[in-house]
């Protein structure tokens, strides 16, 4: 990539809540007219993330190089470029009209205000002459979702940020906000930050994902994480090894970590096998069984991301088509899943 | 009851025939509540605002002194402005003891700290998103605060409704510091209370009744305002 292609460069980000750390990334670039999806469970940091994107707040440590140049909040440069749309946006107390019209105003961009605001409801599959005299509080969950979707692409940013943007709304508005958003990029060349507990709509808007957990950046694509607690384990013990029981009975042997700090283990994708028989003597080889729970086409890149009941934990794989039909998968059917206790690694 | 009755047929009496005595008490009370209110709402507007909006040092204790003040009694109002404006008090040379501004200068201490504190916890109650959706929406400083004073007006015209409410019916501070005087400081409370000692309560009940009707219209006003 080169300089001109990077719209963000975070460089040694640390965000502090009082004393709790919730964000620490290295080093994350972001390209120019990219959308990116963010995964991750409550509470790992992506709300942040995009609060930091937005410049809305400061990280507590390091810098966010906007387009080459370390920007802050209020900086006027950025201020009129980048928009964030939060998981409960808020709509002023004003008609749809004046919510939309809200960013124009304040840039003292009135021309053809009426036309544009009729354009950007449209956008958002809402019918200018119903809504734009509503009151805020005349509105449902979804049509609140989407006028304020309408009046972040009315100001038509460089940056959209988009924090749980269906987290409330019917399929309908799901798939306008996706077409929406995906016009943005498309006509004038919008760079999007989606974070997303919805992984087939994510997965079918973003070109890539990032995985956050505990305010680390620490794969592109979904992993698997398992939180402890995490037990010395009893006959193989040699001081390097721990396991999760499970309460159905089986147990995840994994490496002890180097530091004591590490409280969750990531298991890579690419580090667990699919089969539908035990093998035998497999010495410290973790082989869990459980049934397939969901089936989902990422349709950019012709891959089955199938998801798999562990007891109460979700393992996640991406499936070729040949894999799939090889051993005959679908939804509801017993596999068994393999990996190594090495191929492990602590966060 | 024969006299209860008999004392709202005379206010209707005396409010038709344009009593003088009745409407200079009446003119007096609107003249001097609208001046304090205004007054107040000048002062405690931006102070509930700063309180409100902004976390700083000592914010807890100045909420606890402006809570106490809420529950001051007008007597105390009234002998404090009293003694600040009696002839032997540091501003006793401005001559506003028994005038309508001595009152409006109680009343406005009245109804201070309810504006600011109303005020301040209308905008302390504001979504926490609020703030965030502006700054991502493109605006500044000066458009976040104009914004934010517009968002909470139905908080604000509260403030007021309420402020208005104790001022115009308070007796203390009028008596102590405007001294009844009749056709000159004397206002609908101070005389109805007059006029209940005097045995006339026709005369109480029909300036009983104008307090009402005030209040009604400037609740039916602001009600209008507010569906607007």
């Amino acid at each position: 990539m080169t300089q001109k292609e990077i719209t963000y460069h975070l460089k040694d980000i640390q965000h502090y809540y009082g004393n709790t750390k919730v964000l620490d990334i290295a080093d994350l670039k972001i390209k120019k007219g990219s959308i990116t999806g963010l995964i991750g469970p409550n509470g790992s940091g992506k709300s942040t993330l995009l609060k930091l994107l937005a410049f809305a707040q400061k990280p507590t440590r390091g810098n966010i190089f906007y387009k080459g140049r370390i920007e802050l909040p209020f900086s006027p440069t950025v201020r009129s470029k980048v928009t964030l749309l939060t998981q409960k946006p808020y709509l002023l107390k004003r008609t749809v009209f004046e919510n939309i019209a809200y960013g124009l105003k304040i840039r003292k961009d009135k021309k053809h205000l009426k036309e544009r605001v009729k354009k950007a409801l449209l956008t958002v599959g809402l019918d200018d002459q119903k809504f734009a005299v509503r009151k805020w509080h005349e509105l449902s969950g979804g049509e609140a979702q989407r006028v304020s979707m309408a009046a972040r692409l009315i100001l038509k940013p460089e940056v959209l940020l988009l924090d749980e943007p269906i987290a409330s709304v019917d399929t309908e508005s799901a798939g306008l906000i996706r077409k929406a958003s995906l016009k943005a990029r498309d006509n004038w060349g919008a760079t999007l930050v989606i974070a997303s507990h919805d992984l087939q709509w994510l997965y079918s808007i973003s070109d890539r994902q990032l995985s956050i957990f505990k305010g680390n950046i620490f794969s592109t694509g979904l992993e698997n994480i398992i939180t402890g607690p995490f037990l010395k384990s009893g006959i193989k013990s040699d001081g390097k090894t721990l396991v999760k029981k499970l309460d159905d009975g089986q147990i995840i042997t994994l490496k002890a970590p180097g530091k004591k700090t590490c409280t969750a283990v990531v298991i890579r994708k690419k580090n667990i096998a699919i089969s539908l028989e035990k093998q035998l003597d497999n010495g410290l080889l973790n082989q869990l069984s459980g049934h397939i729970v969901s089936m989902l086409l990422e349709e950019k890149k012709e891959i089955i991301m199938a998801t798999i009941s562990i007891h109460n934990l979700a393992f996640i794989l991406r499936l070729t088509s040949d894999q799939i039909s090889r051993i005959n998968l679908y939804p509801g059917k017993k596999v068994i899943l393999k990996f190594h206790p090495n191929d492990v690694e602590w966060i | 009851m024969d006299f209860i009755v008999a004392g709202f047929i005379k206010a209707i009496e005396l409010l038709i025939s344009g009593d003088t005595s009745t409407w200079t008490a009446v003119w007096a009370t609107i003249k001097v509540s609208t001046c304090s209110m205004l007054l107040s709402i000048g002062a405690g507007l931006p102070c509930g605002f700063l309180l409100g909006y902004f976390d700083f040092k000592g914010k807890k204790h100045l909420r606890t002194i402006l809570d106490t003040m809420l529950a001051f009694p007008t007597v105390f109002i009234g002998l404090m402005v009293y003694a600040f404006i009696s002839r032997q008090g540091p501003m006793g040379e401005l001559g506003l003891l028994f005038t309508l501004t001595g009152i409006a200068i109680g009343q406005t201490i009245l109804a201070f700290p309810i504006v600011t504190a109303i005020t301040a916890s209308t905008i302390e109650n504001i979504d926490h998103d609020f703030k965030l959706t502006l700054v991502t929406l493109g605006a500044g400083k000066r458009h976040i605060i104009t914004t934010c004073l517009w968002e909470v007006r139905f908080g604000i015209l509260a403030a007021a409704v309420t402020a208005y409410g104790r001022v115009l019916t308070e007796v203390g501070i009028s008596m102590m510091v405007g001294g009844n005087i009749k056709y000159h400081t004397r206002t609908i409370t101070t005389a109805i209370a007059l006029e209940t000692n005097k045995g006339l309560f026709a005369d109480g009940i029909a300036l009983g009744l104008v307090l009402i009707m005030i209040a009604f219209i400037v609740n039916l006003s602001l009600s209008f305002l507010r569906k607007q």
